[in-house]
């Protein structure tokens, strides 16, 4: 199944590098106002899939001054229905308008017999799941003419028909697709406390040249588990885990989530510097290792 | 680590069960049958209150997503009120795109058939205004198009001839609305930086309104008078110059006509020749 796509880095689809932000209307003024020093924004691509409007047009001004990366949900990668391809073109000319450095979306399913839920549904682990994601990855992939960055969900259940765990999951989507991996690292961490496994192992059974991109974001203590809210400052044990990912993956470019209750720009700029001095500190701790 | 004691279920079944589950959960018999394929342990969440937290996560996300398309019907009734009414909303009409932009058009209909709300009487046509507000917002850009394959600066190159068999073309976000209540004016006393008399008499009467988007991506709410109305009502449904000269507000086209293409309600132009 495997299948390649050549995308030699281009012009107008610029690497990224740092800590990005993601882009949130009620910073919009702000940042057309002051052009901040942010390496890069992620958009949400679902928020831009109208064919005109403001919320396009300030994209394209975004995209005039910094590099960007569409992140989705809509694609229904893990969904038994077939892709939908008004989607999938309405996406592609989003691509072409804004060339984005990468385009991403999840291990999940959101849609089935073309009703929607909009939300990250869980996949259970069998060779049946991954061969359906594993087609609708590949034929996303041809139909945008690109690859696509995947992410790792988080979840509240699992299934008792399991044949494999998430990495090992993970680890055959990227094999068999030619697919990249964004990894969220909070959704490890809420994952792990919500089913009982290692995320440090988790981390190691990664398969490192395929990691492109970094999620952190905030999670909710609930009475019995932790629920990925994406409303909160990041939480120290992701911090953690994300200095053991530099440590495994370098400094790979790291989005601060941040989608519910979305504090004043400032606040998430320094959530943001906080995940660059992490990436000085492993990066320079790693040079010194090769110099002594 | 197959529990081989619970038979499996495909993954479209399961896939099938789960939605069925999160929008139908008096459906019992499908929801015992996703509980099965949940795995249960010793944590003191159990399998259904781990499909809860999907429960609450999905329907929590699209009401928030009507709760922003419709804020002037969720302050006339309040955040708890208009979570409970569209409850069954979201039951009842399946999101059947991915954009949830798309989501929630026949709200207005569902208000006017949801008995609790009957003594709102304007609150459905409210809500119709808002929907159209959504729409002219994120609506595509004006330009030539399969739609519209003639910019306005070329009307000075028809013949005499040609000018009956013009078809007029409305901006593509230009939404048409008529109301028995001043459903504008409800709308604008709603609006947070409202400053002025917060009152509506209902018994001001019914109104014409085109919500659009102008070409400065201003939203703007018109009021139209008889003639406008019935002017832009008669190039929505793409009648051509002929047939609209037939109708009373052609008494007052010489003005209409350069008003609307000036502020840009009126963007381009077809012929349509019925005899070709």
């Amino acid at each position: 199944m495997t299948h390649s796509h050549s995308q030699n880095p281009t012009f107008s689809q610029p690497i990224i590098k740092g800590a990005g932000l993601g882009l949130r209307s009620s910073h919009y003024q702000e940042i057309f106002e002051t052009k901040p020093d942010v390496p890069w924004f992620e958009l949400l691509t679902d928020n831009y899939m109208a064919d005109g409007g403001l919320p396009i047009l300030r994209a394209e001004h975004i995209r005039q001054d910094y590099p960007v990366t569409l992140h989705g949900v809509g694609m229904s990668l893990g969904s038994t229905d077939p892709l939908n391809t008004d989607y999938l073109s309405r996406l592609k000319r989003l691509i072409e308008r804004l060339e984005p450095s990468y385009v991403s979306d999840h291990i999940a399913w959101v849609s089935v017999e073309g009703k929607y839920t909009h939300d990250l549904l869980p996949l259970p682990y069998t060779e049946e799941a991954l061969d359906v994601i594993c087609r609708n990855i590949i034929q996303a992939q041809e139909f945008l003419g690109r690859r696509l960055l995947v992410e790792n969900p988080s979840s509240y259940l699992t299934f008792t028909n399991d044949e494999m765990t998430e990495w090992e999951f993970i680890q055959s989507v990227a094999r068999n697709t030619d697919c990249e991996l964004l990894l969220d690292i909070n959704n490890i961490y809420v994952s792990s406390q919500n089913h009982g496994f290692d995320p440090y192992h988790y981390l190691a059974q990664i398969p490192a040249d395929k990691v492109k991109e970094i999620h952190l974001a905030g999670y909710e203590k609930k009475e019995h588990y932790l629920f990925d809210t994406h409303g909160y400052e990041v939480r120290p044990p992701v911090w953690d885990l994300y200095r053991a990912a530099l440590e495994r993956f370098g400094s790979v470019p790291t989005l601060i989530e941040w989608d519910t209750d979305v504090p004043d720009f400032q606040t998430l700029r320094a959530e943001a510097s906080k995940a660059d001095a992490l990436m000085n500190q492993v990066t320079n701790k790693a040079i010194q290792e090769v110099a002594e | 680590m197959t529990d081989k004691s619970t038979p499996a279920m495909s993954l479209r079944a399961m896939q099938k069960a789960f939605y069925q589950g999160i929008f139908n959960p008096k459906d019992t018999q499908t929801l015992a049958s996703l509980q099965n394929t949940i795995t249960s342990t010793d944590a003191p969440l159990s399998p259904e209150d781990r499909i809860d937290i999907y429960r609450g996560s999905i329907l929590g996300g699209i009401t928030e997503a009507l709760t922003a398309i419709y804020p002037v019907c969720v302050k006339l009734v309040g955040e708890t009120y208009f979570t409970r009414m569209v409850s069954g909303y979201l039951t009842q009409y399946a999101s059947g795109s991915p954009d949830l932009g798309d989501y929630g058009e026949h709200l207005a209909q569902y208000i006017a058939d949801f008995a609790p709300a009957k003594e709102l009487v304007y609150l459905p046509d409210v809500a119709q205004l808002e929907w159209y507000w959504h729409k002219a917002f994120n609506a595509e850009e004006s330009g030539l198009s399969r739609r519209v394959q003639h910019t306005i600066a070329e009307l000075g190159d028809l013949t005499e001839e040609q000018h009956a068999n013009i078809q007029f073309c409305l901006s593509p976000s230009a939404c048409l609305m008529s109301s028995q209540y001043p459903v504008h004016r409800i709308w604008q006393v709603n609006q947070d930086d409202f400053e002025g008399e917060p009152t509506v008499n209902l018994d001001d009467g019914g109104v014409a309104l085109v919500i659009w988007r102008s070409p400065d991506y201003g939203m703007r709410i018109d009021v139209l008078n008889e003639h406008e109305h019935e002017f832009l009502n008669a190039l929505h449904q793409g009648q051509r110059f002929q047939d609209i000269a037939q109708l009373p507000c052609a008494a007052s086209i010489n003005e209409l006509l350069p008003s609307l293409i000036q502020m840009g309600l009126i963007t381009g132009f077809n012929l349509i020749d019925k005899t070709v």
